[in-house]
């Protein structure tokens, strides 16, 4: 290992590199609209400008098998489910004891997500909870991640409005993102249903205090029966702020990763038109940091919601 | 709704998400969480196992070290007794041999004893015939006549059996 140098290249070798990043940097500066406003027109041929990025929040429709409209975000997650999934079963099809070098990838990779579940879960309910929360940490990142990709979205399909790209980030079209949310609801609700039974219900109507000092009213116990009136009516009202909670849940969730990964597409698509060719280098590790914190996000809270929801409600109070 | 569509919310869309969603669960869960899970739970069975074992190896080969080490103690025990008994029985030969040497020795001597007894007896007996004869024939050259050999005889014995020089041992 040579000592001298900088990130394993030699000075000469680096200070070329850093001359060629240096010259594309001022071309593109000085071909973008930014660096035209600065110093005018230089004459610099139009193919180093982007096109102005005109980002639209609904999905495009792009095929029309049927009748049935599919647009480019769905495209777009069938390839996230295709990568996934052939990706697991050319690990997971010749499974061996002493695992190859993919195969251990893989299983260090959802081993750690295991550990994760159980870590917050407990031993049992890590493991019951773990492929909900596997699943969803892995499409919203890959989904993310394959969207940079370059000629992701360069792919273009012609449409009766027009030429649209084929493919585009599922969560960067509402709809995966809010259809992620509403499966994590019913998520929660099932397990929380399942492992508590009808006491789980009784999170959100609670009426048993308003009832019982209903009771004590009509028997003539006026003052226990007013106070207990006036906690029963309380714990009613929890019970609907309770309910609501969980219904909020799905707009911020949905909102939460429509809005990261929108802004972040739109971000890449406004430093590439600004000063074209690599300025948008940052911010491309950036989204791909984001496309990670986004699916720890979205999985870890809904790993602590299923937690808390299997949880007994007297442990869940303290 | 026109807040909504502005957004991107559709019907068709959403439900065809999240039919998405639940294939790719049930997908992943058959070629991805199913056979990791799997292979994870027998891994760490596996090793549980093998540590299991090795300790039961180790305490078999402490128990083998010490049976070996009880048997080499055995074993040089019973060669030192081996020897003892080999010197022991090595004098008893030697004892014996002198003893049975020292036997014949006398044996020996005696008889040999015997022999020249045997043999002093033999000649003093031939010294008494002689004698009596001679004694006789001169006494009868003394006395010119001829004694009843007989008689004489019983005399000179009587003699002789008196005398001590000759007498018979």
């Amino acid at each position: 290992m040579p000592k001298r140098g900088f990130l394993g290249c030699s000075f000469p070798v680096i200070v070329g590199i850093s001359l060629v990043f240096f010259v594309l940097f001022a071309l593109g500066f000085a071909a973008g609209p930014l660096g035209r406003s600065i110093f005018g027109d230089l004459g610099l041929p139009s193919w180093l400008t982007v096109p102005q990025p005109d980002p639209k929040l609904p999905a495009e429709v792009v095929l029309h098998p049927f009748g049935f409209p599919i647009t480019n975000s769905i495209v777009g997650a069938w390839l996230t489910i295709v990568f996934l999934v052939g990706f697991s079963y050319a690990v997971t099809r010749r499974m061996k004891l002493i695992p190859t070098r993919l195969q251990s990838a893989f299983e260090y990779g959802l081993g750690w997500l295991y550990d994760l579940c159980q870590s917050v879960a407990g031993e049992k309910n890590g493991r019951r909870f773990f492929p909900v929360v596997t699943t969803i940490f892995l499409f919203v990142a890959l989904n993310a991640w394959l969207s940079l990709l370059p000629g992701f979205g360069s792919i273009t399909v012609g449409t009766a409005e027009g030429e649209m790209p084929l493919l585009r980030g599922a969560n960067t079209d509402i709809n995966m993102p809010l259809a992620l949310a509403l499966m994590s609801f019913v998520f929660v609700e099932y397990f929380g249903l399942r492992s508590r039974g009808f006491r789980y219900l009784g999170k959100f109507i609670n009426i048993g205090q308003f009832s019982q000092s209903l009771g004590q009213l009509f028997r003539g116990r006026l003052r226990a029966g007013l106070s207990g009136l006036i906690t029963g009516v309380i714990d009613i009202f929890v019970g609907f702020l309770e309910a609501l909670s969980e219904l909020v849940r799905i707009v911020s969730f949905t909102f939460r990763l429509f809005g990261n990964m929108t802004a972040g597409e739109i971000l890449l698509l406004i430093a590439m038109f600004l000063i074209p060719w690599i300025f948008a280098l940052p911010f491309y590790g950036l989204e791909l940091l984001v496309g990670f914190v986004q699916a720890l996000i979205f999985g870890g809270l809904t790993l602590v919601f299923l937690t808390v929801a299997v949880a007994p409600h007297g442990a869940e109070a303290a | 709704m026109g807040g909504l569509a502005n957004l991107g919310i559709s019907v068709p869309t959403l439900v065809a998400q999240i039919i998405n969603f639940v294939i790719l669960f049930g997908l992943l869960y058959l070629v991805a969480y199913k056979p990791i899970m799997r292979m994870l739970d027998e891994r760490s069975r596996k090793i549980r196992e093998s540590m299991e074992r090795t300790e039961f190896i180790k305490q078999q080969a402490e128990r083998a070290e010490k049976e070996a080490a009880k048997r080499i103690e055995a074993a040089s025990q019973e060669g030192q007794e081996v020897i003892a008994r080999a010197m022991r029985t090595g004098e008893e030969v030697g004892r014996e041999a002198q003893q049975q040497a020292k036997q014949e020795a006398e044996a020996l001597i005696a008889r040999a004893r015997a022999e020249i007894q045997r043999e002093r007896d033999k000649a003093i007996d031939e010294l008494r015939k002689e004698f009596a004869e001679i004694t006789i024939m001169a006494a009868g050259k003394v006395i010119d006549r001829s004694l009843d050999k007989k008689a004489h005889r019983q005399i000179i014995d009587k003699v002789l059996e008196e005398s001590t020089t000759l007498k018979k041992g």
